[in-house]
């Protein structure tokens, strides 16, 4: 069965009223799933709607559409190439999009660039550190752009507890290693309290111990009414983190649901093997 | 403001950490004394000590009373002479290679007779150049001074035998003219020739050499800075924070220029200690008091020359911001680079060697079109003239293209404009380079 609904309005008046709501996959593959019934009175962080980037003849997005609600940790999985960086950089305001619609809290993505990153945090996939730079001064450069003397050495102080990097905060970042690098910047990320935080592979290249202690961070700050966006290989973790996964490739979204609803529709034992027989298919 | 002020800490702190950047601005303070100091060292020993050992062979053809006192006037001084007995050319240079020896003074026959009818005598001077340097030409201008000497003494001689009451000076150089040099409104008592060179070596060669290669570090270190974040991946985070891009290339502009100014300054130091041990140096007639009889420099004079400078300085490293962003890497930035400083020096040399007054319209409006100009010209023509007035209108102008240049890179400063410049821009580069 498919379900096709063009002009889904997420933010319209009919979706207010009425707490039932509907979202919907890919409009160019055969595998379309849909339903979900989501929570009376939930509000909308995101709102990606027919989500088209073209880079010159080649389309990296291709119509996707989803949307977020306030305190949700999302997730975006995919093989290589599926389009989900893409996805991600849009929602950060780095990327135009080449059609479509996407909101911020209610901020138009094109229009309202400037109010979306006051109220955003992105970490990019290979998010590089200043070499010369300690992770401590690093934090305190950030977070003095977003808040005033006093509220930023809190904010400070808060990040460089949950970086767990001890002394070694003061120390150039040149020093770090991969593990220690993400752990600043997700403790960058967090620190300014987004209303929205984007991380593309947040545990990419870290060994168990370290992608588990990131995990946590994600977790606990979720847990205190922030929303995230990710996006990630592993499957394991956006099980563990996520309340709701999309499943993207070529460009499409195939499939998206809570990952135990994902599991069952596809009568797969994890949501790895889930993932293969969607890209298989 | 608030919001900048974090960026430009870390450009500074980022900048002025790296072993790259604070040796090259230390370098010049330590290197170029150092180079003064030896080379002033080196030339002063390399002539002292070839003044003390002199060597110099003679030639009498004459065999006269005459030419006999003039190389006994010649054994006389400090120089050790030999006397060669045959008169042939090539056995006489051959010896003096023997022995080392450098200048050869050939008498010729008819010393004597020529000097006592009044006819000028003619005496042939050989020098074998061993070696080029500027110990030899100091070695070779006090040879001369000395052969200036025995002029004098043997025209004193037959001015005496002529009439002995009269004052050889006098029959020498029966006129003397003073030259005097108007600079603005002062009259000082300066040949326009030595004023000329002098100056030429001094104030007007002072601030453009500053400059030229202040620039050449002011743009590299901005455009490996901006590079660095595209090559670091640290741009992406940076345009995603609540500030414009447009305060991201100014925080930019400003941190590098900070970096630079320190680098200006102590490059300055080092620069002038090294111009003044060259002056120190025999053979570079350049006094220090040449410039004590100097009319007097404004204080605006200075204060425009700084203010034009600085300009300048905002000017070039926002040039090195703009194809810092350009570059995916410091590598591709560094061959972009050759693109912008070549057409930015050419009118550094036009201004240092001829008058932008006298040029064709065309040349002066490319010269004016470069804020790195101001300075050469203000430099230039604040001791003999009143500042001219297209330098005082380039101080606007400099900060208008300045600004200009920030605010169309920050329009294209979005990583979907910068990944497709930058795939063009290499693609011409590799293309260029292949071609090579």
């Amino acid at each position: 069965m498919f379900l096709i609904l063009k002009d889904y309005g997420l933010n319209a008046p009919f979706n207010r009223k009425y707490s039932n709501k509907l979202l919907y996959g890919s409009f160019k593959t055969d595998f379309c799933l849909v339903t979900e019934r989501m929570e009376e009175g939930s509000e909308t962080a995101v709102v990606v709607k027919n989500l088209v980037k073209r880079f010159g003849a080649f389309t990296a997005v291709d119509g996707i559409s989803f949307e977020i609600n306030k305190g949700e940790v999302f997730g975006l999985i995919g093989p290589n190439g599926a389009g989900k960086t893409t996805t991600l950089r849009i929602i950060s305001t780095l990327l135009p999009p080449t059609s479509g619609e996407v909101r911020v809290f209610g901020n138009d993505i094109l229009r309202d660039a400037d109010k979306i990153r006051r109220i955003i945090s992105y970490l990019a996939e290979e998010a590089g550190t200043y070499r010369n730079i300690s992770g401590k001064e690093y934090l305190s450069i950030i977070a003095r752009i977003y808040f005033d003397s006093e509220e930023a050495s809190k904010a400070v102080e808060e990040a460089i507890e949950f970086s767990g990097l001890g002394d070694r905060i003061n120390d150039k970042m040149k020093t770090y290693s991969k593990g220690m690098k993400r752990r600043i910047q997700i403790a960058r990320v967090l620190m300014t309290k987004p209303k929205l935080a984007i991380l593309d592979e947040p545990t990419a290249g870290l060994d168990v111990f370290h992608a588990q202690y990131i995990r946590n961070i994600i977790k606990k700050y979720a847990e205190n009414g922030g929303t995230v966006i990710l996006s990630s290989h592993n499957m394991l973790e956006v099980e563990y983190l996520c309340s709701r996964v999309a499943l993207m490739h070529q460009g499409h979204i195939v499939i998206q649901d809570k990952p135990q609803a994902i599991k069952n529709r596809l009568n797969a034992s994890n949501l790895e093997e889930a993932f293969v027989k969607v890209v298989a298919s | 403001m608030r919001k900048i002020i974090p960026l430009i800490e870390k450009e500074v702190k980022d900048l002025l950490r790296d072993p790259r950047i604070y040796i090259g601005l230390i370098i010049p303070v330590i290197m170029l004394p150092l180079l003064g100091s030896i080379m002033s060292t080196a030339v002063s020993t390399s002539i002292q000590t070839s003044m003390v050992v002199l060597k110099i062979a003679v030639i009498d053809a004459d065999k006269t009373r005459l030419s006999k006192e003039f190389l006994n006037l010649l054994k006389n001084t400090d120089m050790s002479v030999y006397e060669i007995d045959g008169t042939d050319l090539n056995s006489a240079i051959n010896w003096m290679r023997e022995l080392g020896l450098e200048f050869l003074i050939v008498v010729e026959k008819g010393f004597e007779e020529d000097l006592n009818n009044f006819r000028v005598a003619n005496i042939r001077v050989y020098a074998i150049i061993y070696s080029v340097g500027l110990g030899s030409i100091g070695k070779y201008n006090a040879f001369q001074t000395q052969l200036q000497n025995y002029i004098k003494i043997f025209s004193d001689m037959l001015i005496y035998r002529l009439n002995p009451n009269v004052n050889a000076e006098t029959i020498r150089k029966p006129l003397n003219f003073t030259f005097h040099s108007i600079l603005k409104n002062n009259v000082v008592k300066i040949d326009p020739q030595t004023f000329l060179s002098q100056f030429l070596m001094g104030y007007s060669i002072i601030v453009p050499m500053i400059l030229f290669i202040l620039s050449i570090s002011v743009v590299q270190m901005a455009a490996t800075a901006t590079a660095v974040e595209n090559e670091e991946k640290t741009l992406e985070t940076l345009l995603t924070l609540p500030v414009s891009r447009y305060e991201i290339l100014v925080a930019k502009l400003l941190g590098s220029s900070i970096i630079s100014v320190i680098g200006g300054v102590l490059f300055t130091m080092g620069f002038l200690i090294y111009f003044e041990s060259m002056l120190k140096m025999p053979g570079m007639d350049i006094s220090t008091s040449f410039y004590q009889v100097l009319p007097p420099i404004h204080l605006e004079s200075f204060l425009l020359l700084g203010i034009s400078i600085m300009l300048s300085i905002f000017f070039i490293t926002s040039l090195g911001v703009v194809i810092g962003a350009l570059s995916s890497d410091v590598r591709m930035a560094n061959s972009l680079l050759g693109f912008v400083i070549i057409p930015i020096m050419v009118p550094f040399f036009l201004i240092l060697y001829g008058d932008p007054k006298v040029m064709p319209l065309a040349i002066k409006l490319v010269i004016y079109a470069f804020p790195t100009s101001y300075p050469t010209l203000i430099a230039r023509e604040m001791i003999i003239n009143p500042i001219p007035v297209e330098a005082i209108f380039g101080i606007p102008y400099s900060i208008v293209i300045t600004t200009v240049i920030l605010y169309v890179t920050s329009l294209i400063m979005s990583p979907e404009k910068l990944l497709t410049l930058q795939h063009k821009l290499r693609a011409r580069t590799v293309g260029k380079e292949k071609r090579q």
